[in-house]
């Protein structure tokens, strides 16, 4: 047993705080969210240059080999801005589903371009913002003489906005489920972002769009096979994000209990407000270590599949009650678009529904560990 | 990082596997036994019996307190040796600190912390070789969790303490070799100044113990009535008591920190499996499932903040609030859990069932609940801690002290 870093991880953690701060200082993080101008291509730019795409890609294809922790242990840090944009939708989650599913003539054409930030891929999963399972991908994939027709709308795309293609999870016509490559240019292809208390998040239309055979990703029909093995990977790295998004609150809420003095004291005096402090940090500390233990499974080959939706579940619900308690020891100054609280109130609850809400994983890490029909 | 409490190294998957054969052999006798959940439930003779006489033998071999010195009677082993001892007795359902009924788990560790060499040297030995049986008697009917409240005096007489006072709330259903006391050792004195640890005999002349049945179950009630303690029996200092009480309360209050899991999912989900209504098992139905859910997921929690205790503690880097923050949380679990089981089972959650370990059965767990919010102090002092470590509301930080 060792719960500590290795020197690498350190120095990755290092180098994304140092990038952080010169990068997104937190006045201007605020600006972004107030605005919704959460894609921020030169911002992407650079940390494609730092090789933060596709860290877990094996090097051959343009990746940095890293293991899951490596890379959870850079995504801490950008969490605590939260530093948006397509960063793990793309460079994590896609590069993922590429390698999970696609053939070696696709891995080669496209996760290079993944990793170096010259494409952003983004996935397309569900036609119903209620549910993520695979009753409801409806959006049809029907045959046409040398290739398909893509036809549906596509709710809660997250990063849709910077995509240069999506993978787009479609029914096919004997109700398989094909992931299918679609260029962002394609005609029939409109973007609405969801308006409302989320941020970087969209609706995709592809109204009879066409599409060659050759962009179906891997085997047809395998669609939510390899969706759901490119998720067991990616979500703890999404996790590690939202552990460091909570960490960054915790920090500054209980700074904030040292220096907002009213009724003559230091907040921090009132027991009232330390119990929300108190249940603030095992929420962080909950989703910190079950999030890392899935982690150490991950990147020690052991099942991790229960372990990564129940990571997922404590680490979304985490984030959200973290919000919560923080603004109830800021009180009224938290929720100004100007104060840094807020840029996590909207991601928080952006994250809590993106790829399944806490009780949809805990279902599903209930099913991992007890299949039903089976007493 | 590396969570894996059985990664071991040549040398070590030897020691685990001398560990296993003499366990092997040791923990014969002990397959008709139900082991309690706490020292305190229940008089069972054979049970007690056996642990005393399991924590004499691994005593022997140094193994109660592995990392400890081998001059005390420690066998001066590494964390992974401990590890070792502590996942291999896991299995039979036991925790090592917890061998049998004695705190010397807690008060050993204080008193090398702060004891002379001739006092390390005397009380020690039979406490890590399992021979004697500890209490630790803190607390008081007028201060409760306010422990620095203390009115038991001990005024000193030539060599001697004498002690007069009354304690409450304390030990299991054995008397004790030694009481592990706090006392006022300056009446006059400033709160925090004035405080001291006795290491008291327990056959000394004038204690009464008085047993107290209460919802978790049996405690007692200590009346000290002109005890003369030797001089020699004073640990941390006379009026350093409050010190000393830190390390004493870190370990107490969750610092101590565990590796082995608490099994208890695992009998709900087969309890729901066997279980069937209207022609289905529970475990099919999903509002049963979302309830077991919730309970794994909390107490997942619990374990893991435990063992980043163990390790934090053993690796000698206390972590800051992580005791404080375990101890509240484990017992606000225990107790939405007492309520989630009665969901679930309905009235087979309040009935004993003398089959199983106290730690599993249900019956236990719904009434611990709300039994055991405040054992060594209520939630809120465990949240008041807290606040101090993390420095909610003040400039500094309150350290955690080291403890091993």
């Amino acid at each position: 047993m060792d719960l500590r870093l290795t020197k690498t991880q350190n120095m990755f953690k290092r180098a994304a705080a140092d990038f952080v701060k010169v990068e997104a200082p937190s006045h201007i993080v605020t600006e972004w969210f107030r605005n919704k101008a959460t894609f921020l291509p030169d911002l992407y730019r650079k940390a494609a240059n730092l090789g933060w795409l596709g860290m877990v890609v094996p090097e051959r294809y343009g990746g940095a080999s890293a293991s899951f922790t490596d890379c959870a242990v850079v995504f801490e840090e950008l969490g605590r801005v939260p530093l948006p944009g397509p960063l793990f939708s793309s460079g994590v989650l896609s590069a993922l589903l590429v390698l999970e599913g696609a053939s070696e003539a696709q891995k080669e054409s496209l996760l290079p371009a993944i990793c170096s930030g010259r494409s952003i891929v983004i996935v397309a999963i569900t036609d119903k913002g209620v549910d993520w399972g695979t009753e409801s991908v409806e959006t049809r994939l029907t045959n046409t003489t040398g290739g398909f027709v893509l036809d549906g709308t596509k709710r809660f795309v997250y990063d849709a906005e910077g995509a240069t293609s999506f993978i787009c999870a479609a029914r096919m016509e004997n109700g398989g489920i094909a992931l299918v490559l679609v260029n962002r240019e394609s005609p029939g292809i409109s973007i609405t972002p969801h308006v409302g208390f989320m941020v970087s998040v969209a609706e995709v239309r592809f109204d009879r769009v066409k599409v060659a055979a050759s962009s179906v990703l891997g085997e047809a029909g395998a669609g939510w096979q390899i969706l759901d093995g490119a998720l067991q990977k990616a979500l703890p790295i999404l996790c590690a994000y939202q552990v460091g998004a909570c960490q960054e609150i915790f920090d500054f809420t209980a700074e904030y209990t040292r220096t907002r003095v009213v009724f003559g004291q230091p907040i921090g005096r009132f027991q009232r407000v330390q119990d929300h402090c108190v249940e603030l940090s095992i929420h962080l500390d909950a989703a910190r270590w079950v999030t890392y233990e899935a982690l150490w499974k991950l990147d020690s080959g052991l099942p991790a599949a229960a372990g990564v939706h129940e990571a997922k579940a404590v680490a979304s619900e985490a984030y959200y009650q973290v919000c919560n308690f923080s603004h109830m020891v800021h009180a009224g100054p938290g929720t100004d678009y100007g104060h840094p609280l807020m840029a996590h109130s909207l991601m928080a609850h952006t994250l809590y529904q993106y790829l399944g809400t806490p009780l949809h994983h805990k279902r599903k890490m209930m099913d991992a560990l007890y299949p039903r029909g089976k007493g | 990082m590396d969570f894996n409490v059985q990664a071991d190294t040549q040398e070590i998957s030897v020691f685990r596997k001398e560990v296993r054969e003499w366990l092997q052999e040791n923990m014969r006798g002990a397959e008709g036994l139900r082991w309690s959940a706490t020292w305190s439930t229940r008089e069972n003779e054979e049970e007690y019996q056996f642990r005393r006489k399991l924590a004499r033998e691994l005593g022997e071999k140094g193994w109660l307190f592995p990392m400890f010195p081998v001059e005390y009677g420690g066998a001066g082993l590494t964390i992974d040796h401990q590890l070792v001892l502590e996942t291999e007795l896991d299995h039979s359902g036991i925790n090592l600190a917890a061998v049998f009924y004695t705190l010397a788990r807690i008060v050993a560790p204080v008193i090398l912390k702060w004891g002379t060499e001739e006092q390390k040297r005397e009380f020690l030995p039979p406490m890590l070789c399992g021979e004697v049986s500890v209490w630790q008697v803190l607390t008081e009917p007028q201060g409760g969790s306010d422990i620095a409240t203390c009115h038991t005096k001990a005024i000193k007489n030539g060599n001697h303490y004498v002690v007069d006072g009354q304690k409450t709330m304390v030990g299991y259903h054995h008397p004790p070799d030694f009481l592990w006391t706090l006392v006022c050792t300056d009446p006059s004195g400033p709160r925090h100044e004035n405080l001291s640890w006795l290491y008291i005999p327990g056959n000394s002349d004038g204690i009464t113990i008085q047993p107290m049945s209460l919802m978790m179950g049996i405690k007692n009630t200590v009346f000290f009535d002109h005890v003369r303690v030797p001089a020699f029996n004073l640990v941390g200092g006379e009026n350093n008591g409050w010190r000393v009480a830190n390390t004493h309360l870190e370990l107490e209050h969750g610092g101590e920190g565990r590796v082995g899991a608490d099994p208890l999912v695992e009998r709900v989900v087969a309890y729901c499996q066997q279980m069937r209504v209207a022609g289905a098992p529970l475990m099919e139905d999903t509002s049963i499932r979302d309830i077991i859910a919730d309970m794994m997921i909390e107490l997942h929690a619990v374990h893991l903040f435990a063992r980043r205790n163990f390790w934090h503690r053993y690796v000698r880097e206390p972590h800051p609030y992580g005791g404080a923050q375990f101890r509240y949380y484990q017992r606000m679990v225990r107790l939405r859990n007492g309520e989630r089981l009665q969901q679930i089972m309905g009235c087979d959650a309040l009935v004993p069932n003398l089959t199983v370990n106290e730690v599993v059965d249900f019956e236990y767990v719904v009434r611990s609940g709300p039994g055991m919010l405040h054992g060594g102090g209520t939630l809120d002092t465990d949240r008041l801690v807290f606040a101090r470590r993390v420095g909610l509301g003040r400039p500094t930080k309150e350290t955690a002290p080291t403890t091993i």
